[in-house]
């Protein structure tokens, strides 16, 4: 059952083709239904007498949320909202892709969408329950992108940061969002991640996925969930301890381009911060053609759990800009950005993961 | 055993043979997918639930070789073959009408050069155009082809309709800009036009594909001239008493300047389109110009189209509403701006010369209000030649018939009532949109024997008719 909002999105766009030279799946794959007006046709169609089947439901799995749909439109319609609605649909009807339906299972048996046990999360050194500051990992970080944890960790150290980290840190539930829309389910498992945060003590929770970070910024507001700290993204935090004169970063001699991560590009609007890393390290930086706002999506981590063949494309189309600019070297501030472009990376290219750099530049 | 099923495996084998079997779709939420374009038939169907019209296969080939092997299984088995680029066409002219094989062009969609020395760009024409252009600009340059469907059609769509952009006045059109191309033939054959568009070796192969809306082959490669960006590009706005002194101006600028952008709107979308996207509220007929270039004969130009604008009793309304309307030159298009179902609505773009040009915009303004109660009409002129210009006529009808079939004979009344009003005093049938499904049975009546041309091409290569049935008249 769609909500009055969903279908009056679906209808807007179910005869508008603008945004499709946008969508970082369509790009690569070609497909028609890869668009955001065939999503939306199909969602209206659905409403007058073409039911989604099963393929349909693989055909909203098929995009990233990424936003650069919403971002483009200049009338504020947005795609991802009949998607996410379709995907609980989904859900419900027992239609979803059975490699979505394995993810949730995941998320709901060990707590992290790789099904992967506790002891093969980052292992942490003694850290205090509670602490002013709270660096929060996110999935990806704790479990496939340790090297970009215990960078980012390295450095609240650096800086002289009293912090903690969360043992047993718990999903925001952005990655379930995703599967299966905002239903209760999702506001739950915001709810005990709001909590546990709470538990610590923190005034400020430094977000090292940005993915995390939009989801509490919007998601956590609209359900009334309150954080009682502050957040701030990762790459936000360490630009402003480089500009408060905590961390002293050498510089770096090399050349690079920059991929902002989506949440940072659109969901957040936060553009700078990482460039200003970047040139703290006296890194010279190309731009990617399309950056910032209009920055291509490579996919998430949750679209590569449940798609890796489309994540896969989804991330060479991103490369293909990286080479366009003549750089070698791309360098990414998001977990997830990190592991999805790491699927791809053309042999004579190479990536870096901003708080790794960051971290080696500062002695 | 079924017969029928039977043939229709052992074709979906030949195919998925060719592009591999995730590149050939049967599935559902494909056909409807592929069964609705921009024309409004397709559009009402889709909103009334109806079921578009459905391919039986839809084929995704990655180069000329693959579509040259999908031609001859299709020519083979005698099965209709219908182009598929964006889907964004406002004439119907992708609806796969005949069912059978949908070919998707998408998949082709490389780029494969960018000559500098020679200025040329040269894709694959499954790319979507922005793409293009973005890889242009990446260099410096531009192809100058800015539709508002830039972001929607792909390089294919825009040569096989024959298209157009905003900037046209001053580059031209898809048919000026486009220098070669690679064609696969019904019969399988790969060609390639002439490498470049001016030469006296017989008659441009280039302008007998482009246009040919997938009748005559697919066009799988092209190359397109490339223009440095402008130093500079400025834009003027000025308000016409009436049509006859914006015609005459337009007429008598295009014999003294070149601007990129000319458009002049009638008093029935000034006071509607444009009030509502760039704020303008007075009465009169609104026309806004552009000049690019060089900054010190930019500067000159405009100097000399207010000279003419002011001589001809228009009120110079200043640089404002000119990059008002340039910077939301794209808006016009979007959901809650532009027409949408319920209504019923239509563009019936011409073309013609000076002399007939006010003429025609009344003929055609008094065949659709006088005869069709209830329905609006609306015009500007959008693209401007030294003969002549094009009228961007429109028509809306807020509460059409809910039966889908008398809404479709409405629909093709007031289709024949406006473009036979055109042709009848010196129009011709369509300006940039093309022809597809909804102009194709009054294509004779443009023509006459000069048909016989376009017939007896289509004849000689393809003889079994499998290229875009009912489309073009053909």
């Amino acid at each position: 059952m769609f909500t009055q909002t969903a279908l009056k999105h679906a209808d807007a766009c179910r005869f508008c083709w603008m945004c499709r030279h946008l969508c970082p799946v369509g790009l690569k794959t070609g497909r028609e239904v890869n668009t955001p007006r065939a999503k939306g046709l199909l969602v209206s169609l659905d409403q007058r007498g073409h039911a989604m089947d099963a393929d349909t439901a693989q055909a909203m799995y098929e995009c990233t949320l990424c936003g650069s749909c919403t971002n483009d439109c200049a009338t504020g319609f947005e795609p991802p909202i009949f998607i996410r609605e379709a995907r609980t649909q989904a859900i419900v009807e027992g239609i979803a892709p059975a490699p979505v339906e394995k993810v949730i299972e995941n998320i709901q048996t060990t707590g992290n969408m790789f099904g992967m046990n506790a002891e093969d999360r980052i292992p942490l050194d003694a850290m205090p329950e509670t602490a002013e500051v709270l660096l929060y990992l996110g999935q990806t970080a704790a479990y496939r992108r340790q090297d970009m944890a215990r960078a980012a960790i390295s450095l609240m150290r650096k800086a002289g940061v009293s912090f903690t980290v969360m043992q047993n840190e718990p999903d925001t539930g952005c990655a379930l969002g995703d599967l299966m829309g905002y239903v209760e389910d999702v506001r739950a498992q915001a709810q005990s991640c709001a909590d546990a945060i709470h538990a610590t003590g923190a005034k400020l929770v430094v977000l090292l996925d940005s993915y995390d970070a939009a989801f509490i910024k919007h998601n956590f507001a609209a359900w009334g969930i309150a954080l009682n700290a502050e957040t701030t993204t990762a790459t936000a935090y360490f630009a402003n301890l480089v500009r408060e004169g905590r961390l002293h970063p050498e510089q770096l001699s090399m050349t690079a381009t920059y991929h902002d991560a989506t949440p940072l590009a659109r969901d957040l609007d936060e553009h700078q911060p990482a460039r200003d890393l970047i040139a703290a390290m006296g890194i010279s930086l190309k731009e990617m053609f399309l950056n910032r706002r209009m920055a291509k999506c490579c996919g998430s981590e949750v679209f590569l759990q449940y798609a890796p063949e489309l994540a896969h494309m989804t991330a060479e189309g991103r490369w293909d800009d990286v080479r366009r600019t003549g750089m070698t070297t791309l360098i990414a501030a998001d977990p997830q950005a990190l592991d999805v472009l790491s699927q791809a990376i053309p042999e004579d290219m190479r990536l870096c993961d901003l708080f790794t750099l960051l971290d080696s530049a500062c002695r | 055993m079924e017969k029928r099923a039977f043939m229709f495996n052992m074709v979906l084998s030949e195919l998925e043979d060719i592009v591999g079997q995730e590149n050939v779709s049967t599935r559902e939420c494909d056909k409807l997918t592929y069964g609705v374009d921009y024309f409004w038939i397709s559009r009402m169907w889709a909103d009334r639930g109806q079921t578009p019209p459905a391919a039986d296969f839809i084929v995704r080939p990655d180069c000329a070789e693959q579509v040259s092997a999908i031609l001859k299984i299709a020519n083979y088995y005698k099965i209709p073959v219908h182009t598929w680029g964006g889907g964004s066409g406002s004439q119907g002219g992708a609806l796969p009408m005949a069912g059978g094989i949908l070919l998707d062009t998408k998949r082709m969609s490389r780029l494969i050069e960018i000559d500098e020395v020679s200025r040329t760009i040269t894709a694959e024409t499954g790319m979507v155009f922005q793409q293009l252009e973005w890889y242009a600009n990446e260099k410096g340059y531009s192809c100058m082809h800015i539709p508002s469907c830039l972001t929607c059609g792909t390089i294919g769509g825009a040569l096989g309709h024959r298209g157009i952009g905003i900037l046209s006045t001053k580059y031209g059109k898809i048919d000026d800009m486009c220098v070669s191309m690679e064609v696969v033939l019904p019969n399988g054959d790969i060609i390639n036009t002439l490498p470049v568009p001016k030469h006296a070796a017989g008659p441009d192969l280039n302008q007998m594909f482009i246009g040919s809306e997938g009748t005559l082959g697919v066009i799988t490669k092209a190359t397109f001239k490339l223009f440095e960006m402008p130093e500079c590009r400025k834009h003027r706005a000025f308000l016409f008493p009436d049509m006859s002194s914006g015609f005459e101006a337009g007429a008598a600028l295009m014999q003294k300047v070149k601007p990129s952008i000319l458009r002049f709107f009638d008093q029935a979308e000034t006071v509607s389109i444009i009030k509502k996207i760039l704020g303008f509220e007075k009465k009169g007929c609104f026309m806004n110009v552009t000049c690019e270039g060089m900054e010190r004969i930019v500067d000159l130009e405009m100097e000399i189209v207010q000279e003419i604008c002011t001589k001809f009793g228009a009120q110079d309304l200043g640089s404002e509403y000119g990059e008002k309307w340039y910077e939301n030159r794209i808006t016009f298009f979007y959901p809650g701006h532009i027409m949408d179902i319920p209504q019923m609505f239509g563009t019936m773009d011409t073309v013609c010369t000076y002399k007939n040009v006010e003429k025609i915009y009344w003929a055609m303004k008094h065949a659709i209000e006088d005869n069709f109660p209830g329905v609006r009409f609306i015009a500007h002129c959008s693209h401007w030649y030294e003969w002549g210009t094009m009228i961007y006529d429109r028509f809306i009808l807020d509460n059409p018939p809910e039966d889908p079939d008398e809404a479709i004979r409405l629909h093709n009344r007031i289709w024949n009532a406006g473009v036979r009003a055109a042709m009848e005093n010196g129009g011709v049938i369509n300006d940039h949109h093309g022809i597809g499904l909804k102009l194709s049975r009054l294509m004779k009546e443009q023509y006459g024997p000069a048909m016989q041309v376009l017939e007896g091409l289509k004849k000689s290569l393809d003889p079994n008719g499998i290229m875009n049935p009912y489309k073009l008249g053909l």
